[in-house]
This record gives C-alpha cells, sequence and structure tokens, in this order.
C-alpha cells in the first residue's frame, strides 16, 4: 500500500472481460520524488472505484484489499486499485512537490463511481 | 499491474507441465521519465500481442486468473490488456506503439 499521485489514464480494447468498465489510471509513488532530478520510475496501474481526478494524492492497496476495494473478492485480472482519495497529510519530513496541488477538479460524478465507455475518447485536456 | 512494451518472445521445450501451451512475452516496463529500464520481465500472453505493444501486466492471482488455468499453475506474470492509449497530466500522451507518442505540452 502506498501514497501515490495520479499522473495519468490508461485506455485499452483488447483486453480480459472483467477489465470492462474499469477506469485504470497511472499513479506514481510520491516517494520516488524524494529526490529533485532522481530517474522516475516504473509507474503503477491501478483501477479506481473511487472517481479520483488527474493530479490527486491516492491511497493505492494491492491483492486482496484491491479486489475488495472494487466490489468484490472474487477473481479479477488486476491486483492495484485505489482504497482512498487523499484530503490531506500530515508528514513533516514531506518534500514540498508532495503538497503541490497538480490536481484539477474533482470528477463531476464523484458519488457514482465513473464508468468509463469502452469505446470512450479520451477527453480534450483544456477544452 | 504495470505498462510495459513487449520486446520479444521466449519459446521453452523443458518447463513445467502446466506451462505447456502457453505464449512467453518478454516485457520492458514503461518509465516515466522516458528512458527503458535495464531489467526485463516474462509475461504469458493469452491475448496475442505483438513486439512493439503496449500492453497491462498483472501479477500473481490476477495473473493466473487471466491464464485461465486455475491457480495451481507455475506463473505469475500476465497481460492482462493490449494498450490503446495512455495520457497523461503533463499533457504527453502515449498511444499502442512508440511510434505514437507524443511528448509533454511545452
Amino acid at each position: 500500500m502506498f501514497l501515490g499521485r495520479v499522473v495519468g489514464e490508461v485506455w485499452a480494447t483488447r483486453k480480459m472481460a472483467d477489465l470492462d468498465g474499469k477506469r485504470l489510471l497511472v499513479i506514481e509513488a510520491l516517494d520516488e520524488r524524494r529526490e529533485p532530478g532522481a530517474s522516475k520510475v516504473t509507474p503503477v496501474v491501478a483501477a479506481d472505484p473511487l472517481g479520483a481526478a488527474l493530479g490527486q494524492r491516492v491511497i493505492v492497496a494491492f491483492g486482496k484489499a484491491a479486489r475488495v476495494a472494487c466490489g468484490g473478492d472474487g477473481d479479477y485480472a488486476f491486483e492495484a486499485a485505489i482504497v482512498g482519495i487523499v484530503d490531506d497529510f500530515e508528514i513533516p519530513q514531506a518534500p514540498d512537490s508532495w503538497r503541490e496541488n497538480a490536481g484539477g477538479e474533482p470528477r463531476a460524478q464523484r458519488s457514482a463511481p465513473a464508468r468509463v465507455e469502452r469505446d470512450a475518447k479520451p477527453r480534450k485536456r483544456g477544452a | 499491474m504495470l505498462v510495459g512494451t513487449v520486446v520479444g518472445h521466449v519459446w521453452s521445450t523443458v518447463k513445467d507441465p502446466s506451462l505447456s501451451g502457453l505464449r512467453f512475452l518478454v516485457v520492458q516496463p514503461y518509465t516515466l521519465g522516458g528512458e527503458p529500464t535495464a531489467e526485463t520481465l516474462v509475461a504469458v500472453d493469452p491475448l496475442g500481442a505483438g513486439i512493439g505493444e503496449r500492453v497491462l501486466v498483472v501479477f500473481g492471482r490476477a495473473a493466473r486468473h487471466a491464464i485461465g488455468r486455475g491457480h495451481d499453475i507455475g506463473f505469475q506474470t500476465a497481460v492482462a490488456a493490449i494498450i490503446d492509449r495512455m495520457e497523461f497530466n503533463d499533457g504527453a500522451s502515449v498511444g499502442p506503439t512508440a511510434a505514437h507518442d507524443r511528448p509533454p505540452a511545452p
């Protein structure tokens, strides 16, 4: 489980059936940026049952915790999910970059989990 | 799970019987900095991805489920999706192959 920032979104047409309708976000762990200029590592892709926005800080869980967060503990073809959207944190040694609010507005359909159309066009930036 | 680029195939004759008939890909993980990682990983591919395509790789129980042969199988990495597009909050985007990538907005 880790604290990360949503940096992107993934779309796929050819996929396992149980990924249908699942919103997949790209998450960069916050500690990766402790050293300014350190080379960036592989981001984690996590299912998003909560409707997190790009730039928001989130808590990501793996394994059974991720499956439960997505509404069951059966077999799913993913093993990482967002289980919380961070409102605030108090970490005295956290670098300023953790506080940067690169986030946009929270998603309008925040209360109703996002249902991404399978063939949905990516939203135009700034439109 | 992570996103990576298919960089090759692996064939193996002498292997655990539970793995017979499976297709193995070599996948290089995608990094945000754009520099390729040194390490690669091997994943079972139930979907039929080709070299150069971007794929979503899952691990553990999710991978065994994606492979579809139950949970008593000697493998823990699998391709669960073939990526059409990834879009980042700095304006960069990534397509199905490196030729479709777009750099961050200035």
